[in-house]
């Protein structure tokens, strides 16, 4: 019958709904040059979150839409990073910081690009990549924390800096997270490198051992479970976090405490700068270069404080009241050259392994 | 075993589609990982006393942990197949939530309920794999266990056998291909878990997994992660290749169960043993649970459902709750349907189609790093550009839960003597008749089972979900360990209102098949009346 497809019109028809299966599923990764139409991802680590919004701007000014895809922790992506080197999962990294830069930079994940913001950034950051494979976006420290009731009411003065934890008045107060597991945990290691050089450290290390030092897996454990200061009540007066976290503790607060409930010791501040940086191999690099321009550009930037809990990299980006009232800049925070660090890395934690966990 | 079905070419096919799932997405991309990042010189790795202590601690836990919780679980698999009370069916659930609790959340419940001295011990760490996997042996051994037709021993007390006897000669002989198989998967899970680890095991305990994952991703050396991975798969596969030696030898029933073996408690001393078992068990089961909800409800030492009002205004919460309840649901028709054509598959088909029980344990068995990383080098060219394509994730849900739901059915399976099959055909029935009339109506209390497992592991899964999430399609744990790792007192007390929804959740889930599974249970028993 002429309205039944013949066995031969059958044939044609699968073939049909197939190819137009395979059209569909492969439609969206056509190449397209109309910027209207681009998607931009931008790869970051699990705890980035800036204001949901603050893309838009991007959006109305250059009509590239911003993907954010979370990809575990800075090491995470790195690791995926170099496994996919060239043809990457992304178009922009965001979040690439010291202690791993020159492992990215080995790898050459990324493509290189001097945004216009360049002059405004912060230098010594800005001199960690002199060939502009990446950009300075944010900066913070790892530093000692405090619970400032727990010593008062003890009129006990606060550690002030990293010898004075290995004395007898500070025994069985300091929890860290390990270095091999947490990131602010990996930061206070290099910054006691940083302090006490390549042969005092491990010294200072089996001294912090000596007096009571607990390590544990990761920064949560160390500053929610073990430390007095925060919500999880611990038993510890004095946990490595960030220089940011005691205004975290105030904003995030409710109600909001009259007087900040932990302190920084500013002598044992580590300096961290964080990293965006072009994916080599993306299909849109030309756009991917307009979203750095805006990673760094002031309104971004502005945003990133009271968000991810960061300094801008940013020079004329303006910090808002209530993080310059609660936190602390350390004038001459510790640092160490990525290089190096990237050399010795494997060696130092196999180091400190021994010393603290065996 | 030979069944009628053993001259269709049916069952051949059916072991078709989940050897090309598993095969595709973790065969392949493994493979491709192992061969393109593994360097000889990595090799020495394995000859440094610290990876010698890895491996020895992993190996010891691991079996340390299977067997307490078995040894738990016997006592509460006795009661729930022997006896008939009240508060079963809620018991039942209750003490299944804990297997697909998120890891995070478990270990952070435990630091809170440990006593300072004990967190971060080998001691917590067993106990909190003890708590993770002794609900789902229990499930496991009890579903077999009602399987054994409660004539047998009544003939045997008959013959007069004492109950220990009884026990002893009859009732473990039967139930001994279900506790293998329950201490195999407690045992593969005890294994390569890895969340536990990192928070209870304390930075000083590095299991094989956790390595894996710091050298991977902490210190950029992929080349010895991924022999460490080799080393585990190794492992595993030699152990459960000894096992299939042991369960040669096992003892198979010849009748099925016409009625229940469940029977009302009668006698005081039945009542109070019954009480204690049961009622310890369930306080194991939730004392972590009120500790999470506690935490949910407690900011600053005071009493505030802040978080609990914040969690419900925030969309991208909202959001997340839609998204895993799609992907369970997704993930529980796959990985039920995945799993009861391997179930047929090995007892229909020929002796070689049994390697598929080895195959489906992959997912479990491979570090959930190696699985990662294979997928985004291995689909990683147009058109199979599949990094961060949604369907992903409920498919790496349902290959976690696989080797769960083909266990908990295949055994049933097992038990249906082939006399009932030859009986239909002889009057006529079809295979396909015979099946749907006898082999399904047996099976269905496991299909059920399975399906209740396998949506709560999806809900629950984390491993996997951290490596393929992508930002708008997190699923809750995503979102707890996101929120717990953030600074701040009413984002950690947010988590934990998450946490205890998800808790609920599942409880929830589970009850509700459960309940359609007694139900369905009371009409067949009925019918035989």
């Amino acid at each position: 019958m002429s309205f039944m497809p013949s066995k031969n019109n059958q044939k044609k028809l699968t073939f049909f709904f197939i190819s137009a299966l395979l059209a569909s599923a492969c439609g969206n990764n056509q190449p397209v040059n109309d910027a209207e139409n681009i998607t931009l991802t931008l790869l970051a680590y699990d705890s980035f979150t800036p204001t949901p919004t603050i893309f838009d701007d991007f959006t109305s000014q250059t009509g590239i839409k911003v993907e954010i895809v979370l990809g575990g922790d800075t090491g995470e992506l790195v690791t995926k990073a170099q496994l996919t080197a060239g043809n990457p999962e992304a178009d922009v990294l965001w979040g690439v910081d010291n202690t791993l830069l020159s492992r990215a930079l080995d790898s050459k994940i990324f493509a290189p690009y001097a945004t216009k913001n360049l002059a405004d950034l912060d230098e010594s950051a800005r001199s960690l990549v002199p060939n502009n494979e990446a950009t300075p976006v944010d900066t913070g420290d790892v530093c000692i924390n405090y619970d400032v009731n727990w010593f008062s009411e003890r009129n006990l003065a606060p550690p002030l800096t990293l010898r004075a934890l290995t004395s007898s008045n500070y025994a069985n107060l300091l929890v860290v997270p390990s270095p091999v597991s947490s990131s602010p945990g990996l930061a206070f290691m290099l910054a006691t490198i940083a302090e006490f050089g390549e042969d005092g450290w491990e010294e200072y290390w089996k001294s912090l051992k000596q007096n009571g030092a607990l390590i544990v897996g990761d920064w949560t454990t160390a500053y929610y479970t073990e430390f007095s200061g925060s919500s999880g009540k611990g038993e510890r007066p004095i946990v490595v976090s960030y220089g940011s976290s005691p205004p975290a503790e105030m904003i995030f607060a409710n109600p909001r405490p009259t007087t900040a409930p932990t302190a920084v010791a500013a002598l044992t501040c580590f300096r961290q700068v964080e990293f965006a940086g072009i994916l080599r191999g993306t299909k849109h690099e030309r756009e991917a270069q307009l979203l750095i321009d805006y990673l760094t550009d002031i309104k971004f930037q502005e945003d990133l404080p009271l968000t991810l809990f960061v300094y801008p990299a940013n020079n004329k980006a303006k910090l808002p009241e209530d993080f310059l009232k609660y936190s602390l800049r350390p004038e001459s925070p510790l640092q160490l050259d990525p290089v190096f660090i990237a050399k010795n890395l494997l060696i130092w934690l196999d180091t400190f392994t021994n010393i603290m966990l065996r | 075993m030979t069944t009628i079905y053993n001259h269709s070419r049916a069952s051949n096919w059916l072991a078709a589609l989940p050897i090309v799932a598993i095969s595709l997405f973790v065969g392949v991309p493994v493979i491709n990982i192992f061969i393109s990042s593994i360097r000889l010189d990595s090799l020495s790795l394995l000859r440094t006393t610290a990876i010698r202590d890895i491996v020895w601690f992993t190996t010891w836990q691991a079996l340390a942990s299977t067997m307490f919780a078995l040894l738990i679980a016997m006592p509460v698999a006795f009661c729930m197949a022997n006896f008939k009370f009240t508060t079963q069916r809620i018991i039942t659930s209750l003490i299944s939530m804990p297997f697909i609790l998120p890891s995070i959340v478990v270990g952070v419940a435990f630091l809170q309920i440990l006593p300072r001295n004990s967190r971060r011990t080998a001691f917590a760490l067993i106990l909190a794999h003890v708590y993770f996997n002794f609900g789902f042996a229990v499930r496991l051994i009890s579903t077999r266990w009602l399987q054994i037709h409660p004539h047998l021993d009544d003939a045997a007390r008959t013959l007069g056998a004492s109950p220990q006897k009884v026990f002893l000669t009859l009732t473990l002989p039967l139930l001994r291909k279900a506790t293998t198989n329950a201490a195999l998967v407690v045992f593969t899970l005890c294994f390569t878990s890895y969340g536990v680890v990192r928070i209870l095991g304390g930075p000083s305990r590095s299991t094989i997994e956790t390595e894996i994952y710091f050298r991977a991703m902490q210190m950029g050396d992929v080349s010895g992660a991924m022999l460490l991975s080799a080393l585990q798969v190794v492992i595993i596969v030699m152990l459960f290749y000894a096992s299939t030696k042991i369960k040669r030898n096992t003892v198979e029933q010849t009748s099925r169960p016409t009625i229940s073996r469940r029977k009302p408690l009668r006698t005081k001393i039945q009542k109070i043993v019954a009480t204690i078992i049961i009622s310890s068990a369930t306080v194991f089961a939730l004392a972590p649970v009120f500790a999470i909800a506690l935490k949910s409800v407690i900011t600053n030492s005071r009493f505030t459902i802040a978080a609990w009002r914040e969690v419900f205004r925030n969309p991208d919460i909202l959001q997340s709750l839609s998204k895993t309840i799609l992907y369970a649901l997704v993930a529980m028709t796959l990985a039920t349907l995945l799993g009861l054509f391997c179930a047929c598959a090995i007892v229909y088909g020929n002796e070689r189609l049994r390697i598929i029980s080895a195959l489906t344990t992959m997912p479990l068995v491979i570090s959930a790093v190696s699985i990662g990383l294979g997928l985004i080098i291995t689909f990683d060219q147009r058109p199979f550009d599949w990094r961060g394509a949604q369907f992903m994730l409920p498919l790496a849900h349902a290959l976690v839960a696989l080797p769960l739901t083909m266990r908990i059915i295949s055994p049933v399976l097992q038990t249906i003597p082939d006399s009932i099959r030859q009986a239909s055909s002889v009057l006529g029935a079809s295979s396909w008749q015979t099946w749907r009339n006898i082999d399904l109506k047996i099976i269905r209390r496991a299909i059920i089972s399975a399906a209740a497992i396998s949506a709560t592991v999806s809900i629950g899964e984390f491993g996997a979900s951290s490596f393929l999430t992508r930002r708008g399609a997190e699923t809750l744990p995503i979102m707890i360990s996101r929120l717990l790792s953030r600074p701040g007192d009413s984002l950690q007390s947010q988590a934990f209102v998450l946490a205890t929804l998800l808790v609920l959740f599942s409880t929830v889930i589970i009850f509700v098949i459960d309940s359609l599974d007694s139900s369905s249970n009371a009409t067949t028993e009925n019918s035989h009346a």
